[in-house]
């Protein structure tokens, strides 16, 4: 549930994370500091190239050095040089190959600054030296030359005056043939030595010196400046270019892809975008139509709720009133059982006593026909004026007729007969009796009532089932008379009899103990039948619960039993071992809790007929 | 009183048996004029007689202690078969109707209180039916062994509202019996005319009219007819009217068994064989008469008039 509702925020955070980096990845040129570094770089090989162009000049003034500008020049260099080494825009650690090629650069241009200052001190030196040695030269020229004989002193003076030049030239601006030239003039004048005093000669000397003086301070000089000239400064700032602008290319590149990238995922993050749109509006079109149809529903939810509350009413009435006539159809059947055992009972004795009355009825014809002869000849013989003979057939006949019915014996059957039929016309009044006990449909329902006289008359009642087969053996305490509905307990009794003849397959018992309680009274019946399962014995208070074949009991038997009881504020037990029996006990209060108008319409409709 | 002629030489012997002793005592006052009575107050009492005494009739009830008058009258039957048997009730208890007619086959229902008058009257016809039938045994035990009868098999009528009835009967039974279906009772008489029927199996109930009064007729017209019934609707009023005017042979519930229907089918044939073979034995399955008295029977002429007639009925009531 957490992670659900923790999934969306992380994935909008994730999508925010990525699209951040790719912005600031893009961002990752910035012109500006290029630009800069571009115009140090700019200003680095400015600098040299006017260092250069600095020290060259020195080189050709001599001695008109300007220290001044050069030093100035140092410093901005060194400025610039420190940009590029250290801070922002410095371009260290950009790239090795950048890296490589800019510390070669400085290194060469840290070297030349140094050659540059070491260069003053030296050619200032050696300045002085060729100026000392270059104007040496012309003195040892003249001196040569005053040495020499007159006959080549205009000859050593043309060649001298060349030297003289060539050494001007060489000392300020050399040129490719100015070292091979003075060689040759002083080997020209040395040639002119033979024959010329020695003083020429020593003059000549020193003269060879001085001139090889001049070329060599010269050389040195010249020497000096290339070297500084030489330091490739110029190649290796281009290329630190190079790799700058490689890298910066590079990092453009790298740019580039990343705004692809970023155009990409925006696009893809609008897609999703979008989506989400398109969903959410489906969403709420949805919304829109269960609203509608809510709005809907509700206007027609009045009328549903009206008709489906009919039906479930009508549903519940319907319940109630097959419940009621299920409830009806137990009474009844039990009622047809009960019927059907009792007209059995009395079938038999108006079967014998009916037959007996016909019987006696024709006898009496016999009997009649008997008195009518036995008057006839009485009356004869009374009388004055019959004859003997007439009384005498008279009296045979009575005789006759009382011979073939044999009157003694006639009477006494007829006297048996009458008898059986008192004693069958008394076993029906007994059982209509028992039956109107039994219904007490002449009694209020709510009476004081003996509870044994109850189980009394629900014995006879079943009686049919009973009789013969089963032995009820009766145990009956001194009950005080309880406060109940005589026909619903005589309807209990029954229920738990017939239950009990039911169980019993052949012969068997039944024993019926009644015994006070405190508070109450307690019926137990024992029987000694086919008992039931653990299982059947939790069921068998349950409304419709049968064991029977379908068709032969409701199953609403001893549900009624429970209900009745419990109406009454008792309780009923059962113990049962399978084969060996069952018991049924019953606690009955002596008087209701509830006053006698709320038991009579709980209970109407269990009350039997 | 009035049966007086039907004793021969030797009075015929009667058994009573109820639980109640004063039934017995009214018994003995209506018949022992007649017959010689024999009295039982229960089952086993009755059959301990029965080994010791062989007799004509047994008159018994049907709630006894111990043991009911359908286990009495079956247990009676294997030990006297030549008995007639008549069951004396106050109770209409469906099961031990059909049981009684299937495994006692009782001559006929008596409902408790009884008229003295019927009462005599239909143990007299017992009594003349035993008599007969005890002398057509002696006699067919003599002759020992009876020829089988030539021709072919008499066929089974089956009338029954469910047309799938009659063909469902003629796979259980197999080829070798001939079946024939009705859903009418005209059809049925027409069928009755036209073949040689040996058993009729009936509902007892076809299209909407009860058939009691056509296997009445048929029975007292065509005694060696034998009739079945077979129904869902078993009623215990229905079968006694059933057995005390139809003398129907067998009473059984649907849904059909296939054994027991073969069974019954078979047992129904041979009863036919056997009535067929010995007129005598009718008056064993004589039907009570109803109101209406039969016409005279002599010749076939007659039956078939009196089948017209019937069949006439039956389409006016139809």
């Amino acid at each position: 549930m957490n992670l659900r509702r923790l999934l969306p925020a992380l994935l909008v955070g994730v999508a925010i994370g990525v699209l951040i980096f790719l912005l600031r990845m893009t961002q990752s040129v910035d012109s500006e500091l290029h630009l800069q570094r571009l115009d140090n770089l700019q200003a680095v090989n400015t600098l040299d190239v006017q260092f250069n162009r600095v020290l060259t000049q020195a080189h050709v003034a001599a001695l008109m050095t300007e220290g001044d500008e050069r030093a100035v020049l140092t410093e901005q260099l060194g400025d610039v040089l420190d940009k590029l080494d250290t801070g922002k825009q410095s371009l260290h650690g950009l790239s090795p190959e950048l890296d490589q090629a800019l510390d070669e650069f400085l290194d060469t241009i840290k070297d030349k600054v140094l050659l540059g200052l070491d260069f003053q001190a030296r050619t200032t030196q050696d300045n002085q030296r060729l100026l000392n040695s270059a104007s040496s030269v012309p003195v040892k020229v003249d001196a040569a030359v005053a040495a020499a004989t007159p006959a080549v002193r205009a000859k050593a003076r043309d060649l001298g005056d060349q030297l003289k030049a060539q050494v001007v030239q060489l000392s300020v601006t050399p040129s490719p043939t100015n070292q091979s030239d003075i060689h040759a003039l002083v080997d020209a004048l040395d040639q002119l030595g033979a024959g010329q005093p020695a003083a020429y000669k020593d003059a000549m000397a020193q003269l060879r010196f001085a001139a090889d003086d001049v070329i060599q301070d010269k050389g040195e000089l010249v020497g000096t400046l290339r070297k500084f000239l030489d330091r490739p400064t110029g190649p290796q700032l281009q290329k630190v270019e190079q790799q700058y602008s490689a890298w910066y290319a590079a990092q453009v590149a790298i740019a580039g892809k990343y705004r692809l990238a970023l155009v990409a995922y925006a696009a893809v993050l609008l897609g999703v975008l979008g989506w989400l749109g398109l969903r959410l509006r489906g969403s709420y079109r949805d919304l829109d139509r269960a609203n509608a149809g809510l709005t809907r529903a509700n206007e027609t939810l009045e009328a549903q709720v009206e008709s489906r509350t009919h039906d479930l009413s009508a549903a519940l009435q319907d319940l109630r009133s097959s419940q009621a006539q299920l409830v009806q159809s137990e009474k009844m059947a039990s009622l047809g059982q009960m019927v059907a055992g009792v007209a059995h009972e009395i079938n038999t004795p108006l079967g014998y006593a009916r037959s007996n009355t016909e019987i006696v009825r024709n006898s009496l014809a016999d009997v009649r026909g008997l008195c009518l002869a036995q008057q006839k000849a009485l009356s004869l013989l009374a009388a004055p004026d019959a004859s003997e003979a007439e009384i005498a057939t008279a009296m045979e006949e009575a005789e006759a007729q009382s011979q073939a019915l044999s009157p003694e014996e006639l009477m006494g059957d007829l006297h048996g007969l009458l008898q059986d039929t008192d004693h069958g016309l008394g076993q029906i009044s007994e059982l209509v009796s028992s039956l109107k006990d039994f219904s007490r449909v002449d009694r209020s329902r709510t009476d004081l009532f003996g509870v044994n006289d109850g189980i009394d008359s629900a014995l006879k009642i079943c009686q049919n089932q009973l009789k013969g087969r089963v032995e009820v053996i009766k145990q009956y305490g001194e009950l005080p008379q309880i406060e109940c509905s005589p026909s619903q307990l005589n309807q209990v009794f029954l229920n738990l009899f017939t239950n009990a003849a039911q169980a019993i397959d052949g012969n068997g018992r039944i024993y019926v103990h009644t015994l006070v309680e405190d508070g109450g009274v307690g019926v137990r019946i024992l029987d000694t039948g086919c008992g039931m399962s653990e299982d059947v014995r939790s069921r068998i208070f349950e409304p419709f619960f049968t064991t029977k074949p379908v068709g032969k009991g409701t199953g609403l038997g001893l549900s009624i039993v429970f209900r009745i009881i419990e109406e009454h504020g008792g309780r009923i037990d059962v113990r049962s071992t399978p084969g060996k029996g069952s018991e049924f006990v019953i606690h009955l209060p002596l008087r209701q809790k509830r006053s006698v108008d709320t038991a009579h319409e709980a209970a109407p409709a269990a009350v039997a007929a | 009183m009035t049966s007086a002629s039907n004793v021969t030489a030797a009075k015929a012997r009667v058994l009573f048996v109820d639980d109640e002793p004063r039934v017995l005592t009214t018994m003995r006052m209506l018949f022992r004029a007649h017959y010689e009575v024999y009295f039982a107050e229960g089952g086993p009492q009755a059959l301990e007689l029965l080994r010791k005494q062989p007799v004509d009739v047994v008159v018994s009830d049907q709630r006894m202690p111990g043991m009911s008058g359908i286990e009495l009258l079956r247990a009676a039957r294997e030990l006297n078969p030549n008995a007639m048997r008549i069951l004396l009730t106050g109770y209409s208890d469906l099961n031990a109707i059909i049981g009684s007619i299937n495994e006692g086959e009782i001559f006929r229902f008596v409902n408790k209180p009884w008229s003295n008058e019927d009462l005599s009257t239909t143990v007299a016809r017992a009594v003349t039916a035993a008599r007969v039938s005890a002398a057509a045994t002696a006699r067919s035990s003599d002759e020992a062994v009876t020829a089988p009868p030539a021709g072919p098999l008499p066929a089974v009528l089956v009338m029954d509202d469910d047309e799938r009835v009659p063909p469902q009967i003629q796979a259980i039974l197999g080829k070798e019996f001939r079946v024939f279906g009705a859903t009418t009772m005209s059809e049925a008489v027409d069928l009755l005319e036209r073949e040689h029927i040996g058993v009729v199996i009936s509902d007892t109930r076809v299209q909407d009219h009860p058939v009691v009064n056509l296997i009445s007729t048929l029975k007292q017209h065509h005694p060696e007819l034998v009739s079945v019934i077979l129904t869902e609707r078993a009623d215990a009023g229905a079968a006694i009217e059933l057995i005390n005017q139809g003398q129907i042979y067998r009473f059984i519930t649907k849904p059909i068994v296939d054994n027991a229907c073969k069974i019954t089918v078979n047992s129904a044939l041979k009863q036919h064989e056997r009535l067929t073979h010995s007129p005598e034995l009718h008056q064993r399955y004589e039907v009570a008469q109803t109101a209406e008295p039969p016409p005279p029977t002599s010749g076939s002429g007659r039956l078939l008039d009196r089948i017209r007639s019937l069949r006439s009925w039956v389409t006016r009531r139809a």
